[in-house]
């Protein structure tokens, strides 16, 4: 469903304002989306003053620096810290990105951090993605094959169809590109989203897997698939520069030449 | 964990406008106007096979500056549809998916659009 404005209890309020204690002269005001689930109140923005000459140069080290030293309630997903494990995804200056890889020093004024779009909040900037995740199984993302497990031999895939999976196989799925789709928006729970399709395409577009006309049946769908509109969000987000946008018209471009 | 009272986080609100999205958007307002402006060239070819007496009014309400500002408005909104339509056909075809390629068409079809009108003016000046 189309809905522009936010629902009542999602509505953005005015939060507190910490101002800087160190006097430095190099200052940034980060505003960064707050809800907390132990009280009842609406999100809010809170406004925070960085001293940024003793600061690391990506975003993520902008959200260290307040949990350490201004707010440790700060709350944030993050692991690896190197764009590998796609925990810290997060909307950074109006765009999703990774926090661990984006530089801070790229944006000029003020720096803007809300959650990925268009989801359940959990907790400040962590939002729910069962959804996704739910639908990133439903394309059983694994290689089906008629085996018995008795075979001798290997499965070989030669290194021509290996390449046909690159660009693909790199997705960490952070699930910046879903999350940055109008379409996905307001269809989330019925259309697949980029994510879980280039996921598709990249099982799809296997040499070793043996369903391949089964899993193209399955993703063909007007609600699945051709909810896609090309508005190319996805591919404009993708911290990995992938191209989700191109995987899905693969798909579409397979279903009608097939 | 599932509490239906959790926020919704915010996304049109917040989020960058892209060329891409926003040609996006575009492409589908201008489709709506484009298929009501169709039903009004019926209804004023029907005018012209009326003869001369509705032609006149016509006449005169296309040579004001809102029928003027009207007939320019949908040249553009026309140039703009055939244009990015292109550029979806090349997308079925599975061309021009690259970020670098689809923001140039982007751009393109954005100038490419008042261009087409500036020469659908001056073909309609040329007739007169």
């Amino acid at each position: 469903m189309v809905k522009f404005n936010l629902p009542q209890n999602s509505k953005i309020e005015v939060g507190k304002y910490y101002k800087d204690q160190t006097n430095s002269k190099n200052i940034k005001k980060i505003h960064i989306y707050r809800w907390d689930p132990s009280n009842n109140e609406n999100p809010r923005v809170d406004t925070f003053e960085v001293d940024l000459d003793n600061c690391g140069p990506k975003v993520l080290d902008i959200l260290f620096k307040i949990k350490n030293e201004i707010d440790p309630s700060l709350t944030f997903r993050r692991s690896c810290a190197h764009g590998v494990c796609g925990s810290c995804a997060m909307n950074i200056d109006g765009v999703n990105t990774l926090a661990c890889i984006k530089s801070h020093m790229d944006i000029n004024g003020d720096l803007n951090i809300y959650p990925l779009p268009h989801l359940k909040v959990v907790k400040d900037l962590i939002g729910d993605l069962t959804t996704l995740y739910k639908q990133y199984e439903s394309i059983q993302p694994w290689l089906k094959i008629n085996q018995t497990g008795q075979e001798k031999t290997e499965l070989k895939q030669s290194q021509k169809d290996r390449e046909k999976l690159d660009g693909y196989y790199e997705c960490i799925l952070c699930a910046c590109c879903s999350t940055s789709c109008p379409s996905y928006w307001w269809n989330g729970d019925k259309y697949l989203g980029p994510a879980v399709l280039l996921q598709a395409y990249r099982w799809i577009n296997d040499s070793r897997d043996g369903e391949k006309q089964e899993r193209l049946k399955k993703v063909a769908d007007e609600l699945k698939l051709y909810r896609c509109h090309t508005i190319m969000n996805c591919t404009n987000s993708c911290p990995k520069g992938l191209n989700p946008a191109k995987a899905i018209g693969s798909i579409k471009k397979m279903l009608a030449t097939s | 964990m599932h509490n239906k009272n959790n926020p919704l986080s915010p996304h049109l609100q917040i989020y960058r406008w892209q060329i891409s999205s926003l040609l996006s958007i575009t492409h589908r307002i201008v489709g709506v106007i484009n298929a009501i402006i169709i039903s009004f060239i019926c209804l004023w070819v029907l005018y012209l096979l009326l003869g001369e007496n509705s032609y006149k009014v016509l006449n005169i309400f296309l040579n004001s500056f809102f029928g003027k500002f009207l007939s320019l408005a949908f040249c553009w909104t026309f140039s703009f549809q055939i244009l990015n339509e292109i550029r979806h056909l090349a997308w079925d075809f599975g061309l021009g998916f690259d970020l670098k390629i689809s923001k140039i068409t982007g751009v393109l079809v954005f100038f490419g659009s008042f261009v087409l009108t500036i020469i659908f003016y001056f073909i309609g000046k040329n007739f007169i």
